[in-house]
């Protein structure tokens, strides 16, 4: 489905990414973990347009998209929903939903597709008229994640979604997140909670200094030595 | 309820304004008004406050919703006057189309401000230095460019009475012009505010990263603030020079003008529709009032004599605030209105209608 090839990146003349490659299946979840500063985030801007791609090629569903400007990337499905939330604060739960509709497909199945994010999120639907900053944390990454389903990705790309969240809060998002995938939507999640983010994955990559150290299933991952050792402290 | 009483009082306030011509010089507005504040002054007044409160609503759209702090829109004020002024002189143009093809020319500036800056990600002070550095170069090829009249300005040749030529000598028809234009600025901005394309504003004001993650276009849609804003300011250009007559380029394209118009919307409280123009009718009334009543007393003493005179300290510290207050229309006055300005930003950071509401919602709950 998404196919990343050789791509280095970074900010200004500071190089983050090293020649990353790595594929994504339909219908599945695959993970990049990693330490802080690794180079997960900015793998997932590159991959949604907020950076350049310095070089390397992304091809999308067999075409070419790392000439894309950010908003072409959301038409042709692939979504971010943004490290910290980034909601906006001062506009209500349903205002910050509706934006996530923005391309013109998405916004004839506005309805249809509220609905549907609504039925998986019910604790999104109880705080509709609320304003989005006087939410919890978890109630927030739930509207940001539930904003991002509302452009229809095919691909929905999630930064360290259990960031600041309580544990059991964490717990929740994982499962919501595999429930998102179980209904259809590709999931690539970027997480330093390597524990909860492989017993969900379906694939999973491990990111040190801008490059791809190891690879292998969740569960394999999950078992790894090197693993245990670095991440889970085992 | 808080909507219907905010309605309330917004029409009653609109409703007074639309009588005013009718009793500013009746008796009783004479008894109660500080000398020199009736009538013609009265009307004045209005025309100033609507004005800045259409200027301040145009801002609005890309300093308020948008979150791009432009502090050149006296640029695109300027480019209405001159534009409309320019058209009428060499061409007999009638200033009602004159004040279109202003506007046109302004959002077209504001297209090509706005590509060229957010092309290269200006955002905040940086976005703001170069609305600045925009205006400066403006003001200063107009002092230069002999088309523009240069330091001398244009003067709009009089002729009688005439709808067509937008031209009068009473205060009356520019009073109604100048509310006209406010409400237009008013309606206008609802409108945006409550389109799709206002929520894009406000997302990117918020955070832009997270629009531009959800698929927004936000250079797309900053470049359309900027040209409608500018559009928008160009109009109330065209009226001023109607108004005045009058323009020279220290005079429609100073900073000082930039600046009123952002302190009106952020005082009232930017980003809202209501916030610009609660702002120019709080300031524009404080400030002229201020500059009224204290620029009449003149003490003819120098303050080097008045330092030096050997007058025990109280009888000196009468003196000096009779000095501060004969200040010529500055002085005091100005001292005045900086102390108000102070105290309205410490008290109510956000703005005065915002500060209003908080209000009302604390009343609800105790």
């Amino acid at each position: 489905m998404l196919s990343v090839k050789n791509i280095t990146s970074g900010y200004g003349d500071v190089q983050v990414l090293n020649e990353i490659s790595f594929e994504v299946n339909p219908g599945s979840i695959m993970t990049i973990i990693g330490s802080n500063g690794a180079g997960k985030t900015t793998t997932i801007r590159t991959l949604a347009g907020l950076n350049k791609t310095w070089s390397g090629s992304i091809s999308f569903e067999g075409r070419d998209i790392h000439m894309l400007k950010p908003h072409e990337r959301v038409a042709s499905g692939i979504v971010m929903v943004p490290e910290g939330r980034k909601l906006f604060p001062s506009l209500t739960v349903e205002e910050n939903l509706q934006l996530g509709a923005f391309h013109p497909e998405a916004q004839k199945r506005m309805e249809e597709t509220t609905e549907e994010v609504l039925e998986l999120f019910p604790r999104v639907r109880e705080r509709l008229g609320q304003v989005a900053g006087t939410l919890s944390g978890g109630e927030q990454q739930m509207v940001a994640i539930s904003r991002g389903l509302m452009a229809r990705p095919k691909l929905l790309m999630l930064d360290e979604p259990s960031l600041g969240l309580a544990p059991i809060i964490v717990q929740q998002i994982f499962e919501l997140i595999a429930e998102v995938c179980r209904r259809g939507t590709t999931v690539l999640l970027v997480e330093q909670n390597v524990q909860k983010s492989l017993s969900v994955s379906d694939y999973a990559v491990v990111m040190e200094n801008g490059v791809l150290t190891l690879s292998g299933t969740g569960a394999e991952l999950a078992g790894n030595d090197e693993v245990k050792k670095a991440y889970l402290g085992l | 309820m808080g909507r219907s009483v905010g309605f309330a009082i917004y029409g009653v306030i609109g409703l007074i304004c639309i009588g005013l011509p009718f009793f500013a010089e009746s008796d009783v507005v004479v008894a109660v008004m500080p000398p020199g504040l009736s009538g013609s002054t009265l009307l004045h007044i209005g025309i100033l406050i609507f004005l800045f409160g259409y200027l301040a609503t145009s801002w609005n759209v890309l300093g308020g919703f948008c979150g791009q702090l432009s502090l050149g829109h006296a640029a695109f004020f300027a480019i209405g006057a001159y534009t409309s002024s320019l058209l009428y002189i060499h061409f007999g143009l009638t200033p009602w189309v004159g004040m279109l093809a202003g506007a046109a020319v302004a959002a077209v500036v504001g297209y090509g401000l706005g590509y060229v800056s957010f092309k290269y990600g200006l955002k905040g002070p940086f976005f703001a230095l170069v609305t600045i550095a925009f205006a400066e170069i403006l003001r200063l090829l107009m002092l230069y460019w002999d088309f523009t009249g240069g330091p001398l300005g244009l003067l709009i040749p009089l002729t009688e009475d005439s709808w067509s030529d937008m031209q009068f000598m009473a205060k009356e028809p520019y009073y109604y012009m100048a509310f006209g234009l406010m409400i237009f600025g008013i309606l206008a901005t609802a409108k945006i505010g409550s389109s799709r394309f206002g929520y894009y504003l406000r997302a990117i004001r918020e955070s832009e990263e997270a629009a531009e993650a959800l698929g927004i276009h936000s250079m797309r849609n900053k470049m359309h603030a900027a040209a409608i804003s500018a559009a928008m300011t160009a109009l109330g250009g065209t009226f001023y020079a109607q108004y005045t007559q009058y323009i020279v380029p220290d005079d429609v394209v100073k900073i000082a003008l930039s600046i009123e118009i952002i302190l009106f919307a952020v005082i009232g409280g930017s980003g809202l529709v209501m916030g610009p123009v609660v702002g120019a009718f709080i300031l524009v009334p404080i400030g002229e009032m201020t500059r009224v009543i204290f620029s009449t007393a003149a003490t003819g003493v120098s303050f080097v004599a008045l330092v030096n005179s050997d007058i025990p300290a109280v009888e000196k510290f009468a003196k000096y605030l009779d000095y501060l207050a004969s200040g010529g229309g500055g002085g005091l006055a100005l001292l005045l209105y900086g102390a108000i300005l102070i105290f309205v930003c410490l008290v109510m950071p956000r703005g005065v209608l915002p500060a209003l509401k908080s209000l009302q919602s604390w009343g609800k709950k105790s």
